[in-house]
């Protein structure tokens, strides 16, 4: 373990009743790093990241190591919880105050002073650009504001890591931008950011490294970029009625992997020519042509149906 | 690596911090959500002791809205702190989600949770002072007799905190067993209303059957009430010789003060230990 590591999993377990959340997992993120968690819903990514701030408890196992900032959250959780900012899925604010007094009571947990609370306060609220905003009531924020607030509140005591649980969820793209923008400035001072998502554009956009996981299971870790290389097609083109294949020559065919997805049918290819080939012989309009995304690579590896979870 | 002892807030913060939220929340509609558990009282105050009390003159040695209201202290600090670790504490938990919130600081769960009973007993002290001074003073206005004939009367909030930490220990415990919020109409209806009428606080203990008088010494009320009515009548004996001595300051009182503390700790072990599993996943 080099010195840098904020984050040390090692075979981590979670069992909920009958229910295996979590199943052998390990990974490891170095500070100032941006580790992103992909999966469908029900995989057990909300569950790790609850695992490391003990707002779950892991399933106690002699070969498990779990470690944040050296300490196990399991018997050290406050020396954890004081230099981490959560942002959970579900927005949590106290409605009946408004948006500095929410962040108020959230100063005292950390014993700000209160002159530096109302200073801290001051300056996330223009970071997180809600600096007129201030003295507004909860339940008169926007989805996307209230958001930003949240996130405020997580940066309250200048974390070290921050714990992001679907940050930008139901959010317009111009917020979604927005909070991207701040989380890599963050990064830039050295904050090390951890992040569960299913907008693969995010973890995209973000994420030093993706870890993908699916019913509990991680099936591929690694840069987005590399992974896309290694095990994914660089082009695909999605023909919006699979009826229409049906006359393509097959010959041409072969050489792309099909997929199936309800109405439509996808051909992959490394090479452009081939997927070109299968256009020449369909009527305009009929499909589109794209570079491959970590959505297909998603979809690839976790599978287009639907779980019982989900 | 080492573990400074300052890597986070000490013990009294945490635990502060939790009540501090939660009166900045409750303080903030004060007016609608304070005026029922202080009126209550009076109601029942004005209703029942002056108009039955005055027709049954003295009894039990002395003018019956004085026995009466020395016991609605308690009874409103029952309430408030009840209902804030039932309903309250419900909300907070399943609906407004504030607990995951409040668990991302630097706060454990235990903390948190007995942050949650001391406040009840806070709300139980503020309620028993309100109160007391409304019920003195319609006493005092209805030339009934005057509650401040002693300086015993200053404990009687403290008594307050007292009840409402233990109702809002044992309403956690009952949250704890709570899937469904409209169970608690159970809790209230077919526990803590027995309990406001066969604790003591409208007519003495004494007064029930036997049997039922064994069940009353069980209700935690009745001990809270009985350390109350002792301390706010102890300054009244020389004016009223004939009042019953089960009224005043006796060593008796030490077995309720012996019950108030095994429950309190027991009820909050078991509200702590059950609802944390309710916390944590």
């Amino acid at each position: 373990m080099s010195l840098k590591t904020v984050i040390n999993v090692q075979h981590a377990y979670k069992t909920y009743d009958s229910l295996q959340a979590v199943t052998d997992l390990s990974f490891a993120v170095d500070q100032g790093r941006c580790f992103a968690f992909l999966g469908p819903n029900g995989a057990g990514k909300t569950t790790m990241m609850k695992m490391l701030y003990a707002k779950a408890r892991r399933d106690p196992r002699p070969e498990t190591v779990m470690q944040v900032f050296g300490y196990d959250p399991q018997y050290q959780e406050l020396a954890i919880k004081n230099v981490c900012g959560v942002v959970p899925q579900d927005d949590n604010l106290d409605v009946e105050l408004d948006v500095r007094q929410n962040l108020r009571i959230f100063s005292r947990f950390y014993d700000m002073s209160a002159v530096r609370a109302q200073e801290r306060i001051a300056s996330l609220l223009d970071f997180m650009e809600l600096g007129d905003k201030k003295r507004s009531p909860i339940r008169e924020l926007s989805g996307g504001m209230k958001r930003r607030l949240i996130i405020a509140r997580a940066l309250l005591n200048e974390p070290r890591l921050l714990i992001l649980d679907e940050p930008t969820t139901g959010l317009d793209p111009q917020v979604r931008q927005l909070i991207w923008d701040k989380i890599r400035s963050l990064q830039k001072s050295n904050v090390t950011v951890l992040l569960t998502t299913h907008y693969m554009e995010e973890a995209y956009q973000l994420a030093d490294t993706i870890l993908i996981i699916d019913k509990g299971i991680k099936v591929l870790e690694g840069n987005p970029h590399t992974l896309l290389d290694e095990y994914i097609e660089s082009h695909v083109i999605e023909i919006l009625d699979k009826t229409r294949t049906a006359g393509l020559p097959a010959p041409l065919l072969r050489k792309a992997r099909k997929e199936e997805s309800g109405e439509r049918m996808l051909f992959y290819s490394e090479q452009i020519d081939v997927i070109h080939g299968i256009a020449d012989k369909l009527p305009r309009g009929s499909f589109f042509i794209r570079q491959t995304n970590l959505e297909d690579l998603f979809l690839k590896i976790t599978g287009r149906k639907l779980h019982a979870t989900q | 690596m080492q573990h400074s002892r300052n890597t986070y807030p000490p013990l009294w913060i945490r635990i502060g911090s939790v009540w501090f939220r939660h009166m900045r929340v409750y303080s903030r509609n004060l007016i609608s959500n304070g005026l029922p558990p202080f009126l209550e009282p009076l109601i029942f105050l004005v209703g029942i002791g002056l108009g039955l009390g005055l027709d049954l003159g003295d009894i039990y040695g002395i003018p019956y809205p004085l026995f009466l209201g020395a016991g609605l202290f308690m009874t409103a600090s029952m309430f408030t702190a009840s209902f804030e670790c039932t309903f309250g504490t419900f909300i907070r938990l399943e609906f407004d989600k504030v607990y995951d919130g409040m668990l991302a600081a630097p706060v454990s769960a235990n903390n948190l949770l007995i942050g949650e009973i001391l406040w009840a007993g806070s709300k139980g002290f503020f309620f028993s002072l309100c109160v007391l001074i409304a019920i003195s003073v319609a006493l005092l206005v209805l030339h009934v007799d005057n509650l401040f004939s002693s300086f015993l009367i200053v404990f009687i909030p403290f008594f307050g905190f007292i009840n409402g930490v233990m109702f809002g220990a044992f309403s956690l415990l009952v949250t704890s067993f709570v899937k469904n919020i409209n169970h608690f109409n159970f809790y209230f209806t077919g526990f803590l209303s027995p309990m406001f009428f066969f604790s003591g606080v409208v007519f003495p203990v004494g007064n029930l059957p036997p049997v039922l008088r064994q069940l009353a010494e069980v209700f935690p009320l009745t001990h809270t009430v009985r350390f109350v009515r002792a301390f706010c009548l102890a300054g009244l004996h020389g004016k009223y010789p004939r009042m019953d001595a089960a009224y005043l300051i006796r060593p008796e009182l030490l077995w309720d003060a012996a019950y108030i503390i095994v429950f309190v700790l027991l009820m909050s072990y078991l509200a702590v230990t059950r609802l944390k599993k309710r916390l944590i996943d």
